[in-house]
This record gives structure tokens, C-alpha cells and sequence, in this order.
């Protein structure tokens, strides 16, 4: 079922990561991808991968719920290697045979490094981290923004109203699909062509439910008197905790740690 | 085509162990001919039920066979595929009308739309042959095809859509006729209708079987000649509808709420005025008119 293809992926349960502040799991997803931009070599993707190993146990969640978004890039990693084996160039290849270098395959196993440390990191935040708890971070931290008028409470809004109705849509494409193939409609058989024609009837009347939802949807918040200028306080307060500053410290650390590395063991690209 | 049901068991959601059973083992059996009504509360697994009938959910545990049609998903890869292909001619027969089925209308002209089905469960039919039996599906459900066959089914009123969406459904001639909850969300007088179009089909014998899933214990009691109780995904009573009528204190059907007659005929009882049960409400009338006259 497509309802199955769940959007976000949160892990409900209690821990360390999950007890986090999300604005400070955000920056520190930031600085965490900062990290593996910077990292030179692979002693610093052991600080990068110790980080890693230490944040999912903190954070309770499964293994295999990390490892699953591996597998959906699976392929992309793979071209990746495939194009730096064959056409990375360094200035001075020992190679082994044909195009195919020392020096091509330790820079494509590096991006793969890259690829796979970079899913982890933003499955781990999408996996401890509630939509809602999200958004409000977002909003919350781009509100210096608002001084140059910025739209930032719109944009935050628009987020979630469109999280809010992702589930709500996928059920309504169940529905719509099991009535066409009650209709004998076909969707897993024939050319890629034919079965994109075939999602035709599919897509219009969720289209068609999608702008009716929104309607009723802005319907409601005018009988409310909804206005995005007015001032409003927010239901859930965010606090920072010790949790947030043993995180941030931990996150500084690694850096540090990469940087160093980065200095005195030199770097391969 | 006869259905027959038996411990059938469905859970949406097989590997979390939080989920609590769709369908518990219902047992069922719906005979060629019988108008069959199927009622139940709210969540008690009446669409999932019906969704197994054409094989849009496939078969979990417990065995479904539909006419001729054995629904068990086989476990040989090549025999499944088989099976998955063959789903499409039991979808030909078995016409499923789901709830609120005018949201999945799509195409630019009621013609169109209605001629979806056609064309899918009979690709080589000539144009001549779909617009033949477009052309029946659309009088069949009484509206005027040279009114409404160009037009957009969008601009076309709730109860018109819905019409459209069944004649979609019986545009591809299916023997067995099931909707889920026809009547939800329709006027008095467009719920009267459309039952009475469904009897029509029925007794003409345009559709041999008619399965109808309701809320509403007048509607089922009123229109057919068996009745299924679903409870918590099982079936807790099959019979007539006059039975259930009987047996009206039962827990089960006390919460699905007495049909109007049944508690009229209860509460007259209640202050010494017996008058013998009957499930249309207009028989009802004619006999308590007839007890009035008697006692002056
Ligand atoms: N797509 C779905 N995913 C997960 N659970 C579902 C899904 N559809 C139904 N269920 C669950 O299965 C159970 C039976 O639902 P079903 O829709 O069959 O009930 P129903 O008798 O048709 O109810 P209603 O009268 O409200 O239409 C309910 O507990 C419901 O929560
Ligand atoms: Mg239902």
C-alpha cells in the first residue's frame, strides 16, 4: 500500500536524541554536513563515523530503520562509484589496468563514504525528529529574517499544512486506485509509457480531491478569522536542556576533531 | 456466481503487532439472486470485507471463492502471476461501487468515463460495441445520455455524479453488483431513488446478485432478503431480515440502533398495545391503522 511509503519516517519512542530541542538537531545537521564536506581523508571519517554510531545510540533507533535509506540510494552511490572509477584523474595514476588507478578507486570509495555518511546523518534527524517538531525549528530559525520581511510564519504554515496532508493523500490514492482497478484498470504491467498513462485516472480526481481539500481548508481558517500578521503564541515551548548542550559540544568536537585530522594527516583529494 | 466466505481473517497492517484485526474469521455466504445487505458499526470490516470480493486486497488467511473463482493468492511465483492476471476477468464480474464513488471520476465527457471500464476489460470491442453499452449503462441508471454524455461529469450535481460512477460500474455487464454505502451523504429522495434503481436492476435481472454494504438497519431491512452482521471483523449473524427483526434486543443489533418499526412495535408493546411485527414501515402503518379501527 502506498500508505505504507511513510513521509518523514519519525520513530516513536523515548530518548536522548529524540528529547533534543529540533532547532539544535537542525544546526547541528548543518554542521554535520558541513563535516563531511571538510573531511580530507579517512581518519576523519572515522571521527565522522564514531559521531554517527554514537548519535544512533543515543537515539534508540533501529539499525535496520537507518540502514533502509541506504538501500534507497543504493543506486546512486553505485553510479557514483562507477563514473569516479572510471573517470577520476590524478596527476600521477599508478594504474592497475585500463582507466581503472589506485588513486580513482580510493577517491570513489571517499564519495561513497560522502553519500552514505550524508543519508545516515539526515535519516537520524527525520527519524528522531516529529514534521511538526521541524517546521516550528525552521520557523524558529529563520525568525531574524522577519526584519526583512520575510514571510517566514507563511512559509512555516505552507510546510506544515503540506506535511499535515501527506498521509491524508496517500490515502485518498489508495482509495482512488483500488476503485479504478475495481474498474479494470492496470498499473503494473505493460510499457513504462503505458503505465504512466494508466496513473492519468488516478491523478485527476487526486488533483481534483487536493484543490477541494485546500478550499475547505481556507475556508475554515477564514471562519476562524485566521490572519498570518496576527500575533500568536505558540502551544508548544521549546527549552533548551543539558541534553542540547551535551549535543552541540559533541558536534563542536567533531568537528574539531575533523579539522585536526584534516591538518596533520593531510588529505587525499 | 455464489461467494463463499469462510475465516476469513485480513490485518492492514500484518507486521506491526499493535494492529488489531480488520477481519477475525468472518464465515459468510451469499447465494446467487439474494439482494444481500451487510451492516455493522463503524470499523466493524465491512469495506475490507467487500474489498476481498474482486481481489483488491488479497487473502490473508481463511479461503474466499467467488463463482468458480478460488481468490488464495498461490505461493509459486509463476501460478501467482497467473493468478494476478486472471483477477482482472473476476473484476468483470463482480462490479465493485466504492463509497462516494463519483470522487473517482476523471475523464472529460460522462462518455468517456463510463466507457473506462469497457475498454479496459474488453480491449478488442469495437467502437461501436462501447458506445452500445455506454449508451445502455447511462439509461440504466436514468439519466438522458444525450444530455449528459458530452458534458464534463464535474459540472454534473452530487446525485448525477453518483449515478455516472455506477454506470461506469455496470457499463462492463458485471453479474454481481456490490457498493459500499450507495446511499451515504444522498437527499431522502435521491436515497429513495437510487435503492429503487438498484431493485430494478435486480429484479430485471440486469445484475443476478446485489450486495449492499449500510449503516442503516431500515435500509436493509426494507430492501433485502439476507442480512450479514458484521461485529469487530466477524460475522455475528446471517439470516433474514425478518429474524434480526425478532431478535432485536440482541446486544449486537441494539447498538446498530432498532429499525424504526422494531421500536415502534416495542414501545407500543410497553403500554399494552400488541401489534404484530412487520418490517416495512408501510405494512407497519396499515397495521396499526387496522388495530385503531378495531378497538373503536
Ligand atoms: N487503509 C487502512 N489502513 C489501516 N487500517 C485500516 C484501513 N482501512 C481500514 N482500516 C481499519 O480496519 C478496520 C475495519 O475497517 P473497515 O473500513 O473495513 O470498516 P467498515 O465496517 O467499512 O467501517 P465504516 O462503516 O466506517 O465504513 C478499522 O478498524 C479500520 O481502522
Ligand atoms: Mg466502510
Amino acid at each position: 500500500m502506498l500508505q505504507d511509503v511513510t513521509f518523514g519516517q519519525y520513530y516513536e519512542t523515548q530518548s536522548f536524541v529524540h528529547k533534543m530541542d529540533a532547532r539544535i538537531k537542525l544546526l547541528a545537521l548543518i554542521l554535520y554536513v558541513v563535516l563531511i564536506f571538510v573531511v580530507k581523508n579517512f581518519y576523519g571519517f572515522l571521527v565522522v563515523g564514531a559521531f554517527l554510531i554514537v548519535a544512533t545510540i543515543f537515539s534508540r533507533v533501529p539499525l535496520g530503520a537507518m540502514l533502509s535509506s541506504v538501500k534507497g540510494i543504493l543506486f546512486l552511490i553505485l553510479f557514483t562509484v562507477l563514473l569516479n572509477v572510471f573517470f577520476y584523474q590524478a596527476p600521477n595514476e599508478t594504474i592497475l589496468f585500463w582507466v581503472v588507478s589506485v588513486e580513482s578507486l580510493t577517491f570513489a570509495g571517499f564519495m561513497a563514504l560522502r553519500l552514505i555518511t550524508l543519508v545516515l546523518g539526515s535519516m537520524l534527524l527525520t527519524l528522531t525528529t516529529t514534521p511538526v517538531a521541524l517546521t516550528d525549528a525552521i520557523e524558529s530559525l529563520l525568525s531574524p529574517l522577519k526584519v526583512i520581511k520575510f514571510p517566514v510564519h507563511e512559509l512555516a504554515l505552507v510546510m506544515s499544512i503540506a506535511l499535515r496532508f501527506i498521509p491524508t493523500l496517500m490515502a485518498e490514492a489508495d482509495r482512488i486506485i483500488m476503485a479504478q482497478k475495481a474498474r479494470g484498470a492496470d498499473f503494473d504491467s505493460g510499457s513504462l509509457v503505458a503505465r504512466a498513462k494508466a496513473m492519468i485516472p488516478v491523478l485527476i480526481p487526486l488533483l481534483i480531491s487536493a484543490f477541494r481539500r485546500a478550499e475547505e481548508l481556507g475556508d475554515a481558517m477564514d471562519s476562524r478569522s485566521y490572519s498570518s500578521s496576527a500575533v500568536r503564541t505558540k502551544y508548544k515551548k521549546y527549552r533548551l536542556t543539558y541534553r542540547d548542550l551535551i549535543g552541540s559540544i559533541i558536534c563542536v568536537i567533531s568537528l574539531a576533531g575533523v579539522i585536526l585530522l584534516n591538518v596533520y594527516a593531510g588529505g587525499i583529494v | 456466481m455464489q461467494i463463499i466466505s469462510k475465516s476469513l481473517t485480513f490485518s492492514y497492517n500484518e507486521k506491526a503487532n499493535f494492529s488489531r484485526r480488520a477481519l477475525d474469521g468472518a464465515t459468510l455466504t451469499v447465494n446467487e439472486g439474494d439482494f444481500f445487505g451487510i451492516i455493522g458499526e463503524t470499523g466493524s470490516g465491512k469495506s475490507t470485507f467487500i474489498q476481498h470480493l474482486n481481489g483488491l486486497i488479497p487473502l490473508q488467511s481463511g479461503t474466499l471463492t467467488v463463482g468458480e473463482f478460488n481468490l488464495t493468492v498461490p505461493k509459486k511465483r509463476k501460478e501467482k502471476k497467473a493468478f494476478l492476471k486472471s483477477l482482472k476477468q473476476l473484476r468483470s464480474k463482480v462490479g465493485m461501487v466504492f463509497q462516494y464513488p463519483e470522487y473517482q471520476l476523471f475523464a472529460e465527457t460522462v462518455r468517456e468515463d463510463v466507457a473506462f471500464g469497457v475498454k479496459n476489460f474488453f480491449p478488442n470491442a469495437s467502437q461501436e460495441e462501447v458506445d452500445f453499452k455506454v449508451k445502455k449503462a447511462i439509461e440504466l441508471v436514468g439519466l438522458d445520455y444525450n444530455l449528459v454524455a458530452e458534458k464534463s461529469p464535474f459540472d454534473l450535481s452530487g446525485g448525477q455524479k453518483r449515478r455516472v460512477a455506477i454506470a461506469g460500474v455496470l457499463a462492463s455487464e458485471p453479474e454481481t453488483l456490490v457498493l459500499d454505502e450507495p446511499v451515504a451523504g444522498l437527499d431522502p429522495v435521491s436515497k429513495k431513488r437510487l435503492m429503487s434503481l438498484l431493485h430494478t436492476l435486480h429484479d430485471t435481472g440486469v445484475v443476478k446478485t446485489v450486495i449492499i454494504v449500510s449503516h442503516d438497519m431500515n435500509d436493509v431491512m426494507e430492501n433485502c432478503n439476507r442480512v450479514a452482521v458484521f461485529e469487530n471483523g466477524k460475522v455475528v449473524k446471517e439470516c433474514e431480515p425478518k429474524s434480526l427483526f425478532e431478535n432485536y434486543d440482541d446486544y449486537a443489533l441494539s447498538r446498530l440502533g432498532l429499525p424504526v418499526t422494531a421500536y415502534l412495535t416495542k414501545t407500543l408493546k410497553g403500554v399494552g398495545v400488541n401489534v404484530e411485527s412487520s418490517y416495512k414501515i408501510e405494512d407497519f402503518t396499515n397495521k396499526l391503522i387496522e388495530k385503531y379501527f378495531e378497538n373503536r
